[in-house]
């Protein structure tokens, strides 16, 4: 009874009766009776010595009758099974999830109804079977608790009918003067049903005023292709097609667009295995501020303050002989020549096969350079096309910024915003919250009662992709369903399109009618319309509907012009800032999200957290140099950032290899929502888009910065940055390994002599084996999020991650080479379970808690595990997890249905680890049982590697020739990490190759090994 | 002759004050009856309740809420509760070595302090063989450990040290008790026959097992404690070789070492003989024992612990020439991360006191010098958990992969606990101070110069 005694207008979002919701007062007398259901004599004390007896006597015996049983569970059997249904056996949909103009296809997992995995569409081109950290993610996003279950007016209890009616009415009021005064506030989308519902509401209303708001918008990308071309254009990469690449602040693979697929692509181009007379290698140039994943891959990186980018986009077009550039002066201050002309040197050769690619935060005149270098390159139609993208909102930051002038001089009346957080997340100097109290009508459409919905007068709860039906489409054109997987969690959640059909039509209808009517123009072909959809809701995709390419033609005065608009100048004492998104939570929303709050930043190693990110040299010059490498350091110094007249007083965290002069801040923390509403992500870290104006969005050239009092605790998962020149990370220059076949740091090793027989033969039957490649590896921890969904890792919060604690099966481990003033590199290592043959955890455990299959694995006997943690100390890799805490007892009910049902959820004072998703090779045996036959090559993927999107994962039968794990296990770059201590791991790795320029010091790196600091 | 008779004449008496049987029974028998001679005794037993209760609620809490409550981490997977262990079972080694070998090898000075030492060491190991139980994660099925049948067929690892641990930790425990026992039956019939009250009576004579001091009797005793004597000294050895064996069967470098089994013994004699000098001082001077705890003790004990210090001391010298040697990365990270590392605070505590503070004993001022050797055996036992603390922890959070390298902070829960020990190990030792003979009555009489009446002649 206890649990009913909470008050009603509590945070606790759940009501059993209209009584709770309303508080009366007849409910708070039912909570304080503890037998609510007894007559009014009895409630009300007055009980005699004859009731009381027997009240006692039956509360004595049914209390006994309880002790006596098991508590009685009923399995009930389907009536009327659904169709395919079949328990315990999953089932596979296809759908896709919407995110800005992007759009992944997917192929969930679904156990009885419930989604619980996320994996791509294997035919969807953003994503080709593979994934992200966010989108693996999502799926907790579906169950995110915090949710918001029903219509809010003013924060209180409203009814949806009452919405529409006051909708209806209002909109048909405006219709008389054209809409003036209507303007819907959108997130950037690539829906056609929006598109189309768009155009109704225009027709309509011809006034209409439509902003989309993305706080990582493409705009630049947009307004540069227009300088350079007279049409705003998408440039769109193909990294499989490009010799060499120059990626000017654009974290192509793991925060820019289309990650998923470049990663992809270029991946396969910088396979050094091809064969000879396929083309070879690429290269990569990277000129960046912070180290992004890009940079760790870079063959050549340039650290570079953000505002120094453009001088190399000019010097480069110049170089290169671009029309517009060619009569102007170099750009001043001093940019590393001899880079710079070997990376020109490069792409002039690669020709059509040369790429440059810009990031989203550098101004447009940079993009329309990149268009201009890419043209004289020739590469445009090879290595880049650019598209017109179609039923396509996109965001602009501008038109935001005069709707909210509009809205503080009330020139608008009524407002909806569909989706998005821009009270949260709109440039501080608008102030949106304050102008959005100047209008008269305003409704939020949003999944959590966030920041925007407390202004809005309705709230609207929004239906999850997961839930509801949807279309859009992929940055290349390709068209793809949204199909629900799940009815919506709350019954009073509605779709964006439904509100858009109302304000359009004044009608209610299903997202499904509104979906299939988009549609049904689509498919008029001679199959009929049921047939077409039908094939549409199996593939996801709608084959062959990308964009053709345009045809691009620069206008060397278009450049001219864009360049004049560009600052030259330096000033290289200033210190400068860039924003730039999370790469977890992206632009804070996936901020209530525990496996992406937990998820280490690749470079940082940060978690729970953004901080100020500065060079060693710049820490200095601050006077907040944190000794760096000191192990288990919590306490990091604070600075304070003033900017216009908004300042910040953040953590500062030291990052080798990051410009001098610069600050990197993390946009996507630091959310006001209280934690009633945002239970996860409430309190973490720092607001940055406080600093944040819309005429500096993304760098602002020059701040005030000074050291702040205080101390702030960062948790960071990785403390010692060098790798020690220990034979860990192994790599060589391609030219040399091809010669030589040596990798660096040496590793020496000799056979050692064997006392006894193996006690299991290995070379029979199957043999789980698995290789991680470390040229392809980016480090963008999709492996980590995917291993922590399938296998049901509980989030242990900032403290638990601070004291060292965390859970997951599969890191990340970063190492920096060279100086650390200006490290040479940075070479990522993932690390699941090793599964040695001879492994070390076994022998020390003394209740035989992990031991050896047959089939190589080292597996873990939660049940027999006593927690004496013996074995994660006799660990040499350190991938043991110990549960410190039930770490699973408070998961909320909606997370619970999150959980993966073929795996066991741990309790405290266990020890667990990587199984090599062992659930799913019983399950491959079982199909293949059933099927009479042998598990074939394939048939079994590891959650890590089905997510990871560059394929450096490979899992597999190891006496099975055709799998591909065993024939990379006989690549020439394939090496155990610690081979010598004699653990013999199943999990190798293959290493990784630089292919440098000869002329751009090649790195004695390789033969020094890797001398940290 | 007259060379030996010399080195008789220069030797201290072992028993000074020149008692007779009947007074060294009365001054040892009178501490256990009648009014404790001392309110200090109060104080003490109180204050170690105290603890001992503190220590009780914070495992209560520790099974309640999980092991997470101590500041361990990954890399880190035992922390206080394994150094504590080592360090308790290390301490325990004192009384039996005392009490077995010096036995063995006819050093009649052990007489004095034997009794105690072996009180200690029960208490000790007692102490000790908290920690693994509740160290581990799920306490509950602490049982697991031991080779019980069962319907399953399911055994502990045979492999595993932690398994020989239970098995050496567990003889030494029930032999220390045996021998301890066997060595009080005399004089618990002493106290029998001192006893006043009925209950006391009774007690003592059921313990006594019916000792008359007959001549069988003490031919049947004499035996029955050489052979526990012979059986107890190997096992002072395999204790801590055992023990030991948790670190060196391993594969972490700082742990993976052949020196540790003897390097183990001699710390954990070293520091044996420490706590012995610590509660020796404290029982003299509260008890007025000086007659009975002479110098000349005191000075051989210091005697021990300078050459068990020279041996710990030569112990970390070779492990770091080792180190050197071997040319393992690993290994040579490890010990220039230990004197130099984040842990250096820890290591360089530890030289300081197991092998600085020992080196005064050369001289024998400072071997009788009370105050001095007291802050040093102190001192010393601080080392000696330093020294587990080192090789526990440091060789932990700095191992193989340098992206998994961490730093272990203790938590509350982990002081708590070590402190709460303490009034474990009291409580017992000052219930033993209170109710039995801290002295070995019948033994000190044997030493006795009467009980010799050939002074020294048959030498």
């Amino acid at each position: 009874m206890s649990s009913v005694n909470k008050e009603p207008e509590s945070h606790n979002p759940y009501w059993r009766s209209v009584n709770e919701l309303e508080g009366t007062p007849e409910f708070q007398r039912y909570v304080e009776r503890e037998f609510p259901y007894l007559d009014e004599e009895t409630a009300t004390g007055s009980v005699n010595r004859r009731q009381f007896l027997q009240l006692m006597s039956a509360s004595m015996a049914l209390g006994g009758l309880t002790a006596c049983r098991r508590p009685v569970n009923h399995i009930v059997p389907y009536v009327r099974p659904p169709e395919d249904v079949i328990p315990g056996v999953p089932l596979y949909y296809a759908t896709t999830m919407p995110f800005g103009e992007e759009a992944f296809g997917l192929v969930v997992e679904s156990h009885e109804g419930r989604p619980t995995k996320i994996e791509g569409n294997p035919d969807h081109p953003a994503t080709l079977g593979k994934s992200s950290m966010q989108v693996q993610a999502s799926i907790l996003g579906l169950y995110d608790p915090n949710r918001s279950p029903r219509t809010l007016r003013g924060g209180q209890p409203a009814e949806w009918k009452d919405f529409a009616e006051a909708l209806t009415s209002l909109t048909s009021g405006l219709g008389e003067t054209g809409g003036d005064g209507l303007a819907v506030l959108s997130e950037a989308t690539s829906s056609p049903t929006v598109a189309r519902l768009k155009r109704a509401i225009e027709q309509k209303y011809p006034k209409l005023r439509w902003v989309a708001y993305e706080a990582l918008g493409s705009e630049n990308a947009h307004e540069g292709t227009a300088l350079a071309t007279g049409t705003s254009l998408r440039p769109l990469p193909h990294f499989d097609k490009a010799d060499t690449i120059l990626a000017l602040d654009a974290d192509f693979l793991m925060t820019e667009e289309n990650a998923i697929r470049n990663s992809y692509d270029f991946a396969n181009r910088r396979d050094p295995d091809m064969p000879a007379n396929k083309s070879t290698m690429n290269r990569l140039y990277v000129a960046e501020p912070a180290y992004t994943v890009t940079g760790g891959m870079a063959d050549h990186r340039l650290r570079l303050k953000a505002s120094r980018i453009a001088a190399v986009a000019v010097a480069v077009a110049k170089a290169l002989g671009v029309n517009g550039v060619t009569d102007l002066e170099a750009p001043a201050g001093e940019l590393d020549p001899v880079w710079i002309e070997n990376a020109v040197e490069d792409l002039r050769r690669a020709g059509s096969h040369g790429l440059v690619v810009a990031g989203r935060r550098q101004p447009a005149a940079v993009h329309a350079l990149v268009a201009a270098i890419n043209h004289r390159l020739g590469s445009i139609g090879t290595a880049v096309t650019y598209v017109e993208p179609l039923d396509t909102i996109r965001s602009d930051m501008k038109a935001l910024r005069d709707l909210t002038a509009d809205m503080a001089d009330k020139k608008i009346s009524t407002l909806f915003i569909l989706g998005g957080n821009p009270v949260y997340n709109a440039p501080a100097d608008l102030d949106f919250g304050k102008a959005l109290g100047e209008v008269g009508f305003t409704a939020h459409l949003s999944e959590l009662y966030d920041a925007t919905s407390e202004r809005c007068l309705w709230h609207i709860s929004r239906t999850n992709f997961l839930e509801s039906w949807g279309d859009a489409r992929a940055l290349d054109g390709t068209l793809s369903l949204v199909q629900p997987l799940i009815a919506p969690l709350h019954a009073d959640s509605h779709s964006d399109l439904t509100i858009l059909n109302l304000i359009a039509t004044g009608e209610e209808a299903t997202a499904h009618d509104l979906v299939r009517e988009s549609w049904a123009e689509r498919f008029d072909g001679a199959v009929g319309f049921e047939t077409n959809w039908k094939r549409l809701l199996h593939d996801g995709v709608l084959k062959n509907s990308s964009y053709r390419p345009a045809q691009v033609t620069i206008s060397a005065d278009g450049i001219r012009q864009a360049v004049t608009t560009l600052d030259l100048t330096t000033n290289e004492e200033a210190i400068e800032v860039v924003f730039g998104p999370s790469t977890a939570l992206h632009d804070g929303r996936f901020a209530n999200n525990g496996w992406l709050q937990e998820v280490p930043d690749p470079i940082t190693k940060i978690t729970w957290d953004n901080a100020a990110i500065v060079s060693p040299t710049t820490a200095r010059k601050l006077g907040a140099m944190r000794k760096l490498n000191k192990l288990g350091e919590l306490k990091f110094d604070m600075i304070d950032i003033s900017i216009g007249g908004a300042s910040l007083a953040l953590a500062l965290y030291i990052q080798p290899g990051h410009a001098d002069n610069c600050i990197s801040l993390a946009l996507g923390y630091g959310r006001p929502e209280a934690e009633a509403v945002l239970s996860v992500g409430h309190g973490v870290g720092f607001n940055t888009y406080l600093l944040r104006t819309t005429d500096a969005a993304h760098i602002v050239p020059s701040v005030e910065v000074r050291k702040s009092i205080g101390t702030y605790e960062l948790a960071i998962t990785q403390d010692h940055h060098s790798m020690e020149g220990r034979p860990l990370v192994r790599e060589a220059e391609l030219t040399a390994f091809k010669e030589n076949g040596k990798l660096y740091p040496e590793a020496h090793y000799h056979e050692p002599h064997q006392l006894w027989e193996p006690p299991v033969d290995y070379s029979k039957g199957y043999q789980w084996g698995m290789t991680i490649d470390l040229n392809r590896c980016t480090g963008c921890s999709a492996c980590t999020i995917a291993c922590q969904s399938e296998n049901n890792i509980p989030v242990i919060g900032k403290t638990q991650v601070g004291k060292g604690r965390e859970m997951h099966w599969i890191r990340v481990d970063r190492y920096y080479k060279g100086p650390i003033e200006d490290p040479q590199g940075v070479v990522m290592q993932p690390v699941p379970c090793q599964h040695c043959e001879n492994a070390p955890c076994e022998q020390v455990c003394p209740v035989t808690a992990t031991t050896h299959d047959h089939e190589g694995l080292n597996t873990m006997v939660y049940n027999r595990c006593i927690g004496t943690r013996y074995c994660s100390n006799n660990c040499p890799y350190k991938v043991r997890r110990f549960n410190f805490f039930n770490y699973t007892k408070d998961i909320p009910e909606t997370v619970q249905m999150a959980m993966n049902p073929d795996v066991t959820v741990r309790f405290r004072g266990v020890m667990e680890k990587c199984t090599y998703c062992t659930q799913r090779i019983n399950q491959a045996r079982i199909t293949s049982k059933v099927d009479g036959r042998e598990i074939r090559a394939g048939d079994v993927q590891t959650a890590c590697q089905q997510a990871c999107p560059v394929n450096a994962i490979s899992f597999g039968n190891i006496n099975n020739e055709k799998e591909r794990v065993t024939a990379l296990k006989r690549n020439p770059r394939n090496y155990q990490i610690l081979q010598e201590i004699n653990t013999r791991p199943r999990t190798s790795y293959l290493g990784r190759m630089r292919n440098s320029n000869e002329h751009l010091a090649p790195d004695d790196s390789a033969a020094n090994g890797h001398e940290g600091h | 002759m007259s060379a030996i008779k010399e080195l008789n004449t220069q030797l201290e008496p072992l028993v000074t004050g020149n008692p007779t049987f009947a007074s060294v029974t009365q001054r040892i028998s009178e501490l256990t009856e009648g009014k404790q001679p001392n309110k200090g005794w109060w104080v003490c037993f109180l204050a170690a309740l105290g603890l001992l209760f503190m220590m009780k609620t914070l495992i209560l809490y520790l099974i309640w809420e999980g092991t997470g409550i101590w500041g361990l981490n990954n890399p880190v997977g035992w922390g206080w509760a394994i150094v504590n262990f080592v360090w308790w079972v290390g301490i325990g080694h004192a009384g039996t070595l005392i009490s077995a070998i010096l036995f063995l090898f006819r050093q009649k000075w052990r007489t004095s302090i034997n009794r105690f030492a072996e009180a200690m060491t029960i208490f000790a190991v007692m102490c000790a063989l908290v920690f693994p139980g509740i160290h581990i994660g799920r306490v509950w099925v602490a049982y697991w450990m031991f080779p019980l049948p069962n319907q399953m067929q399911m055994w502990p690892n045979f492999r595993s040290p932690l398994l020989w641990d239970v098995f050496a930790v567990g003889t030494y425990f029930t032999v220390s008790c045996l021998f301890w026992f066997v060595g009080l039956i005399p004089d618990l019939a002493t106290l029998r026959d001192r006893s006043t009250g009925k209950i006391r009576r009774f007690i003592y004579g059921f313990f006594a097992f019916g000792w008359r001091g007959g001549n069988r009797q003490w031919q049947h005793y004499e035996k029955a404690y050489l052979i526990l004597a012979g059986i107890s000294t190997p096992l002072v050895l395999s204790v801590h070789t055992v023990v030991s064996f948790d670190f060196a069967v391993s594969i972490v470098p700082g742990w993976h070492t052949t020196i540790f089994p003897p390097y183990f013994v001699a710390g954990a004699v070293f520091s044996g003989f420490a706590m012995v000098m610590t509660l020796g001082i404290i029982a003299r001077k509260i008890y007025h024992l000086e007659d009975f705890i002479t110098l000349r003790h005191l000075e051989t004990m210091n005697k021990v612990m300078l050459l068990t210090g020279m041996l710990v001391g030569y112990a970390y010298g070779c492990e770091f020439f080792v180190a050197a040697y071997s040319g393992n990365i690993y290994e040579t990270a490890i010990f220039i991360n230990r004197a130099f590392g984040p842990y250096a605070w820890a290591y360089w505590t530890m030289i300081f006191c197991n092998v600085v503070v020992p080196q005064a004993f050369w001289w024998k001022k400072a071997r009788r010098c009370i105050p001095w050797m007291f802050v040093a055996s102190i001192l010393i036992n601080i080392g000696m958990w330093f020294e587990r603390f080192v090789i526990t922890v440091t060789s932990l959070a700095q191992d193989y992969l340098p992206s998994s390298w961490d730093y272990f902070r203790p938590t509350i829960f982990d002081i708590g606990i070590f402190v709460g020990s303490f009034g474990l190990f009291f409580t017992f030792f000052l219930l033993f101070l209170r109710f039995l003979p801290a002295i070995a009555i019948s033994e000190v009489k044997g030493v006795l110069p009467q009980a010799n009446p050939h002074h020294g002649g048959e030498h």
